[in-house]
């Protein structure tokens, strides 16, 4: 094999790579090996002037393969791939090696993470020069757009596409719009009204033209890929209305949650103590008007539990991030339904940290509430009172800022129930092919770079479904979803990976090993050929068939077995 | 010289690879003996891949996939799940230490376990001493 030219460029970063790895001596190590005939060490290889060096030297000195040892490919491979691209050399003809993240990063021996950047080096010059020149595809965008989900993120990011003139089919499955807000009164912390918000949205949504609304429904299957999708709904009312299939170019999951069940907390005698209550079930009290105990009297003494099933080692870990404020809100509201009451909030932390939220806090001391603090991983307890008691309740709490443990009256006790991923997120995860986090929550495609996208090309997703969130985030989480796929829409056409796996017929045995071990369907058999055949545009590129194929006959592109095994050898040469 | 054991990592991109760029991320620091190759699944490693690696000299292979039910691809890693332990079985047909290749789960957010996977087989192959494989492989050529 003739080798061809090839440049490597190892990055300082700053002193982020040259403060544990030498890298001039990886430089001049890369130049030795074979085809190599620019080896540089340069300061950032992904600015401006890093880029136009790597564009000027494959003009100059003909490189044919570019290798970038620096940060993970995961962060910087699209950007040097770019540059390739401004010198007219195929994208595909360059390789990354990780001497950042897994290396300079995780070592500390300096002559150590030397070598390993070297073997690392090697094992890319290896691989990019069995590199082949790859076509992307260019496929149309359908600018249809599905949004699973009727809650607010699902509405607000539905209006968002519609008014653009977009088509959006929004599929519910309760026999109404609004999700969690419409079991809910005022808002914190301004305290505007939940009922004029969703109003507001649902006739919106109910008359635009652009919005086809499916209530009572289910998305069955979801085939097919970015650009391209086609959707297959069904009713949940009745079977009998038989589905119906929707060509999409995008989907937003906006699924939400669903509150913690409190009866698994048996210190709190939820379930079986009648007045004790959940936040939900307050709400529906405040949105009737009148806040009473199961006898039928206002409450003298209420309480607060906060953190019920949230950020405790037994249930949830994460905080549910709306419930401070909201009990906030229960002390203003109780306060002014029944000035004469007691109000007293059990707290583990106040977390205040949106906007308006820190100075509503501040009101809501004023407004004659009692704090009390107890510590993260213990549980008030609460109990009935004595007989002649003027209270129907004892709670027992350990007051951490007065380190004594106090008993408080409480007629009507209100937890705080967290929020927590709905039941069939698995289902839902499933079936639009996006992976849950270690609580049930949809993971996004980077947590700060890219928050609405997934790791499926196409999936978007808005709301608390993705982790807990109040209304302004989730409103903006769904319009961001919106206005990233308006984005694609505007542009008409979409470029997908090259990357995918291909059945060289003559190598073919027809054996069909391969048929069922595809997930995404995409391996046809021609029954007349007796070959197997890969439909690129539905290939993901696992490379499951690949490795399974008995004749080698399957080959992952820009993964194919040759380059794994030059950059075996490179790693251990 | 004390021994230094070589491994290979084959990686999968979506969990463990991000999860082995996540050590670095938090910093955590590691044994530098592994070295480590991207694929898109972890049901896209060919047990010659492994074989290769040993034949090149690898004292050990580690192979990571996303935990069960996390795949990027929904179930690739069930089929790597059922081939692993058949490739086990040729290896110690071979006389292949089984400590030498290691199947783990490494999901995005599990960068310490990544960190904790690598400083213990290092530390097991260290106890084995060097794969005699690759030497193997040389006489084996000599003497026919
Ligand atoms: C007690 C309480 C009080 C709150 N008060 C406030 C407040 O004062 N201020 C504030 O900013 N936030 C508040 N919140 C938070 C607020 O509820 C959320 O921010 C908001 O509901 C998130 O909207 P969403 O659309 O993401 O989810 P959801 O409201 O949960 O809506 C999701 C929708 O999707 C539907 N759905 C689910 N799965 C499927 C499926 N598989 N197929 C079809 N449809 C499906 C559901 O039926 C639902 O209609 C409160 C929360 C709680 C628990
Ligand atoms: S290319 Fe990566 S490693 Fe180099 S400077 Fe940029 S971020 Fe840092
Ligand atoms: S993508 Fe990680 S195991 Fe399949």
């Amino acid at each position: 094999m003739e080798e061809p030219r090839i440049g490597v460029y190892v990055c300082n970063c700053g002193t982020n790579i040259a403060k544990v790895v030498d890298c001039d001596a990886v430089a001049e190590f890369a130049a030795k090996l074979p085809g190599v005939v620019v080896a540089r060490s340069y300061k950032y290889m992904c600015s401006n002037p890093g880029q136009e060096m790597i564009v000027q030297d494959i003009e100059e000195q003909s490189l044919e393969r570019v290798v970038v040892a620096a940060c993970s490919p995961r962060m910087h491979e699209q950007t040097f791939r770019r540059a390739l691209e401004t010198a007219g050399l195929n994208p595909y003809l360059f390789e990354m090696a990780n001497i950042r993240e897994q290396c300079s990063w995780v070592h500390d021996d300096g002559a150590i993470a030397t070598e390993k950047a070297q073997a690392l080096v090697h094992a890319a010059v290896n691989r990019v020069a069995r590199h082949e020149p790859l076509e992307r595809m260019s496929v149309d965008m359908c600018p249809n757009t599905l949004v699973i989900g009727g809650g607010i993120a699902g509405m607000t990011a539905a209006l968002e596409l519609a008014d653009a003139g977009k088509r959006v089919y929004l599929v519910e499955k309760q026999d109404h719009l609004g999700g969690n807000i419409a079991r809910v009164d005022l808002t914190a912390p301004y305290l505007d009204s939940a009922r004029d918000i969703l109003t507001y949205l649902v006739t919106r949504v109910l008359e635009h033209d652009n919005i086809e609304v499916m209530t009572e429904s289910r998305v069955e299957r979801l085939d097919g890929f970015v650009g391209n999708f086609k959707a297959t709904l069904g009713s949940l009312a009745n079977a009998a209305d038989g589905n119906a299939a929707v060509d999409v170019g995008s989907v937003i999951v906006c699924t939400g949650y669903k509150e913690f069940d409190a009866a698994r907390i048996t210190h709190y005698g939820y379930g079986k103590l009648p007045n004790v209550i959940t936040s939900f079930e307050l709400e529906r009290m405040l949105r009737q008007g009148r806040i009473e105990t199961k006898e039928g009297r206002p409450p003298q003494f209420v309480a607060i539990v906060h953190c019920v099933g949230s950020r405790s080692e037994e249930y949830h870990s994460y905080c549910s991030r709306v419930c401070c404020m909201t009990a906030l809100k229960y002390a203003h509201e109780v306060k002014s339904a029944l000035p004469k009451s007691y109000v007293s909030d059990v707290y583990v932390d106040m977390h205040a940290f949106g906007k308006g939220c820190e100075d509503f806090y501040r009101q809501s001391s004023e407004v004659k509430t009692l704090f009390l603090m107890y510590g993260r991983g213990e549980h008030p307890v609460i109990r009935k009172a004595d007989p002649g008691d003027e209270c129907g309740m004892l709670i027992e709490v350990n007051e951490l800022l007065s380190g004594e443990t106090v008993e408080i009256p409480a007629d009507l006790v209100i937890l705080m129930v967290g929020m927590e991923p709905r039941e069939d997120v698995d289902d839902v995860a499933h079936l639009v092919s996006i992976s849950t986090d270690k609580d049930g929550w949809f993971i996004e495609s980077h947590p700060k770079l890219d928050p609405v996208a997934t790791t499926t090309d196409g999936i978007f997703i808005a709301g608390a479904c993705q982790a807990p969130k109040d209304i302004p985030d989730t409103v903006a989480q769904a319009r961001a979803a919106a206005a990233r796929i308006l984005a694609r829409i505007a542009r008409g056409k979409l470029v997908v990976d090259a990357v995918y796996a291909e059945v060289d017929e003559d190598r073919c045995s027809g054996c069909r090993v391969c048929n069922e071990l595809c997930p995404y369907v995409a391996i046809e058999y021609d029954e007349t050929k007796r070959r197997s055949h890969i439909i690129s545009a539905l290939c993901k590129a696992c490379g499951a068939c690949v490795a399974a194929c008995p004749s080698g006959a399957i080959k992952a592109r820009h993964f194919t077995d040759e380059q794994i095994f030059a950059e075996i050898e490179g790693v251990l040469e | 010289m004390t021994f230094e054991p070589k491994i290979v990592g084959f990686l999968c991109n979506w969990c463990s690879y991000t999860g082995a760029d996540l050590a670095g991320t938090s910093r955590i620091k590691y044994r530098p003996n592994v070295r480590v190759i991207r694929v898109m699944c972890s049901a896209r490693i060919d047990p010659t891949f492994v074989i290769k690696a040993l034949a090149e000299g690898a004292d050990g292979v580690l192979i990571c996939g996303c935990h069960p039910g996390d795949c990027h691809y929904t179930e690739g890693n069930y089929k790597t799940m059922r081939r692993y332990p058949l490739l086990k079985r040729l290896l110690a047909d071979y006389g292949i230490d089984d400590e030498r290749v290691r199947l783990e789960w490494v999901s995005a957010s599990e960068g310490k376990r990544f960190a904790d996977i690598v400083d213990d087989m290092t530390e097991r192959l260290c106890e084995l001493g060097p794969s005699l494989v690759k030497s193997a492989l040389a006489t084996d050529a000599v003497e026919r």
